[in-house]
């Protein structure tokens, strides 16, 4: 036992995946919640003035129940992050790795290129995630099967100035949460959460999670609502470690079809890991190796879970890469399943 | 229907302890008979009378007409009763083809002959048996299967099976069932014990019940239903307690991740299997025979080593763990309660106390060098008590007692370790209802003073009764978690099946 990290050195470290039970226990609540809006490829979720908004595509769009989503904003490219400042000002990252912050354009370092995610202070300090230093936020399955371990998180105090970096070699930082002594950073390739506090060395608050963490937000009882955008399973985490049939397969197979996470499955029969080991006698097996998942989770105030909302393996609720809390409501942007959940928290958390 | 066998006034003693006392029975020709009854009820005695197992002490037995008594199993044999013993009476050292014909050489045997008319003998009954297979390195059920085919293959007109589905997968049973029908489409009598009421329900033609020996209640199947078995098997109604529908809000909580289990490997029966178990709760482990479950916990348990190479991570408290065998288990805590209580659970001629005291010793009792027959004792009569363990005496061999106190001794045996994490491995298998309630009270009360309890069963109800979350196991993972609450037979079987 003592000597197994040595000679896992020599006969292979066994690919190890955290299983869905405890507080990852499957449900279906996704798949069962209410449809409170559709809109293609719903990405990141804010509040604006008590309205709900969120991005798709190249604009950002406000929700309200029972009318069809209107255009709040547009932009020349894709939006991949937003956000909201305490003094209601909307700030937008692009494709590009452009910021726009009220509609107005801000200098950025040249290092930031990806950004994933934006996140006020109280105090009004602005921070990012700069998922990449080579990737684009689209590319980001290009970024994981390279292992790339270059992204960042920047942060700019409230008076203002220039973006200063505060954490680096992180592997896709995809979600921020702003605490008292610094932030937390979800860090998707690693599969866990980091706080960055004032020395800037971050500290692993929740790690071994089931899969992909996305974007973090405030719970309004004091925890964290924790969006995770892919599952992982041992045939990607095979891959992962399988340097040259990765390199091969990014460089013969087309994007779609590798074997990767992906915010949807099951539209083409080209993808991998079908027949059998999804369907038996006409039923979508819930259990079914996937590339791609729904899953949002409660943390509580120290960042442990206390419960989790998913879309299985036969279900369409993919692709979770927001969510966020308002009056006993949750609203989860399903990216893979193009639309906007809206849930009783009471009902879902089994109260 | 033309009466084949009957007992008359049959009473059986046992060193002056009567097993049974002044039965009537009596079995038709071509008809299934069910006998049932709690352990230690006489089932086994009254049909080993008919086997020639035993000698009754008084009373008479007739056969076509005649008034018999068989000495021998040889001689019941021969007059055409055959009996199915619950203990497989197989030699394990022999083939499953020598053990088939045994008995029935001819003076020059071609074992290649052997083989081919023992694998057409276990094809036509569709018995997945390889002949050439020695008996020891057969699974329980395929040696169920074994001492069927041996039954059946004397061509027997009554066949007696004791307990013959206990080890036998849900797929296995409906075989076997198939071969009952067939069996008594071709005028063969059969009697049946069991401890699976439905299925006694579902096959039989007539009913026979006893208790403590005596014979309580007997007719036409259709007269029956579980609550009047169950009734009169141990004179109240238990079905409440056995078969309740579990309500979310009463299932336990999840308590602190005692064990995480990710990604073990053990050969190709235990494959990338994970999973995690929590304090407070009782975790379901259903599975098909084959299907790993039992291995896994055994490899939890140290009994079974995970494979050298990426064999996965077993973490105790958030700490890696590889045991090497049982004993580092045990002092970590971790304990498994055997599903083969006969060769794994305990010394059968030993006793009670020496038995529990093993269980001490086995977890590095710190006296383990010198015995103390006082402290022994204590322990013994404190455990039993607690655990309700039925003896003559206190000194009773555990080779003495009916099924259910034996498997009380090795939970006993178990507990007194003072585990954590207790894995029960079948262990009702084979017990009866009024004993199964029992074991099932001691199993809720672990979980609800806190310990983190595995139960593996392939008794769906037991299952669906006593956990708090059920895992399903397929081809050596876990494949589906369910909530009592939400589960039917229906789901966990297909989760089990593809």
């Amino acid at each position: 036992m003592i000597l197994d990290p040595i000679l896992d050195y020599f006969r292979g470290k066994a690919v190890t995946i955290p299983p869905l039970d405890g507080a990852f226990r499957p449900n279906t609540r996704l798949d069962d919640a209410h449809a409170f809006a559709a809109l293609t490829e719903a990405d990141n979720l804010a509040f604006r003035s008590g309205t709900l908004i969120a991005s798709s595509g190249n604009a950002v769009y406000t929700l309200t129940a029972d009318t069809e989503p209107a255009v709040l904003e547009s932009f020349p490219s894709p939006v991949t992050a937003l956000a909201v400042s305490p003094a209601g000002e909307l700030a937008v990252a692009l494709e590009t790795g452009k910021l726009f912050i009220g509609g107005k354009e801000v200098a950025l370092p040249s290092a930031i290129r990806c950004i994933t995610a934006l996140v006020y202070g109280a105090d009004g300090a602005l921070v990012l995630a700069n998922g990449s230093a080579k990737h684009a936020p689209s590319a980001w399955a290009a970024d994981l099967m390279e292992k790339g371990a270059s992204g960042s998180v920047w942060k700019r105090e409230a008076a203002g100035g220039e973006f200063r970096e505060i954490a680096s070699g992180l592997a896709f930082p995809y979600g921020l949460h702003p605490v008292a002594d610094g932030v937390v950073v979800s860090e998707s390739w690693r599969h866990r959460l980091l706080r960055i506090g004032g020395s800037g060395t971050p500290k692993t608050v929740i790690d071994k999670l089931p899969g992909y963490p996305a974007r973090l937000s405030p719970a309004e009882d004091g925890g964290v609502w924790l969006s995770l955008f892919a599952p992982r399973n041992r045939l990607i985490e095979f891959v992962l470690q399988e340097t040259h049939y990765r390199l091969d397969m990014m460089a013969e197979v087309p994007r779609d079809s590798w074997i990767a996470p992906a915010l949807s499955s099951g539209r083409s029969f080209l993808e991998p890991l079908q027949c059998g080991g999804i369907r038996t006698m006409g039923i979508h097996k819930p259990w079914s190796p996937s590339r791609s998942y729904g899953l949002v989770v409660k943390l509580d105030a120290s960042l442990q879970p206390l419960f989790s909302l998913h879309s299985r393996a036969n279900g369409t609720r993919h692709g979770t890469t927001s969510a966020v809390e308002k009056d006993g409501t949750l609203y989860v942007a399903s990216k893979g399943g193009d639309s906007v959940l809206a849930i009783d928290i009471a009902t879902a958390e089994g109260r | 229907m033309e009466t084949i066998v009957r007992l008359e006034g049959v009473t059986k003693a046992y060193r002056g302890v009567p097993a049974v006392k002044n039965v009537t029975f009596d079995l038709r020709k071509g008809e299934i008979h069910a006998l049932l009854g709690e352990n230690g009820a006489g089932k086994s005695t009254l049909t080993k009378v008919i086997a020639g197992v035993v000698e009754a002490t008084s009373g008479t037995m007739i056969h076509h007409g005649q008034e018999v008594s068989y000495k021998t199993p040889n001689e019941a044999l021969e007059a055409g009763i055959a009996m199915v013993f619950q203990e497989t009476s197989l030699v394990p050292s022999m083939t499953v083809a020598q053990n088939l014909y045994l008995g029935a050489e001819k003076f020059l045997n071609r074992l290649r002959g052997t083989y081919i008319s023992a694998q057409q003998f276990l094809q036509s009954l569709n018995f997945p048996v390889d002949p050439t297979a020695m008996v020891e390195t057969l699974g329980a059920a395929k040696k169920q299967m074994v001492e069927i085919a041996r039954a059946v293959h004397h061509n027997a007109e009554i066949i007696i099976f004791d307990e013959p589905t206990a080890t036998l997968t849900p797929e296995e049973k409906r075989h076997f069932f198939a071969l009952v029908r067939r069996l008594k489409a071709r005028g063969v009598s059969i009697v049946f014990i069991s401890h699976a009421l439905e299925e006694a329900l579902m096959i039989s033609d007539r009913i026979t019940i006893l208790r403590d020996g005596e014979l309580v209640a007997s007719g036409e199947t259709r007269e029956f239903d579980r609550e009047k078995i169950i009734a009169a098997m141990v004179g109240r109604t238990l079905s409440a307690e056995l078969y309740r529908q579990r309500d979310e809000a009463k299932l336990r909580k999840p308590g602190h991740k005692v064990l995480s289990v990710q990604d073990i490997s053990m050969s190709n029966i235990v494959r990338n299997n994970s999973f995690s178990i929590f304090e407070g709760q009782i975790t379901g482990v259903f599975g098909l025979i084959g299907s790993g479950r039992t291995e896994t916990f055994k490899v939890v348990a140290g009994i079974y080593k995970r494979d050298f190479n990426r064999g996965g991570t077993i973490e105790l408290d958030d700490k890696p763990v590889r045991y090497y065998v049982p004993r580092e288990a045990v002092k970590d805590g971790i304990v498994y309660v055997t599903e083969d209580r006969k060769s794994e659970g305990f010394f059968e001629t030993m006793s009670i106390a020496e038995n529990i005291f093993g269980g001490l010793l086995a977890a590095g009792h710190e006296k383990a060098w010198v015995i103390n027959a006082a402290e022994m004792r204590a322990l013994s009569a404190e455990w039993t008590k607690m655990l309700n363990i039925r003896a003559i005496n206190d000194n009773a061999r555990v080779v003495e007692l009916s099924g259910g106190n034996q498997q009380k001794v090795v939970i006993g045996k178990g507990l007194v370790q003072r585990p954590r994490v207790v894995i029960f491995d079948e262990p009702t298998r084979g017990v009866d209802v009024g004993a199964i309630a029992e074991i099932h009270q001691i199993i809720n009360r672990l979980a609800d003073e806190g310990l983190a309890v595995v139960v593996i069963s392939s008794y769906l109800p037991e299952i669906m009764n006593l956990s708090d979350r059920i895992l399903v196991c397929r081809q050596g993972r876990i494949v589906e978690e369910f909530s009592p609450a939400e589960a039917t037979e229906e789901k966990i079987m297909y989760a089990a099946v593809h």
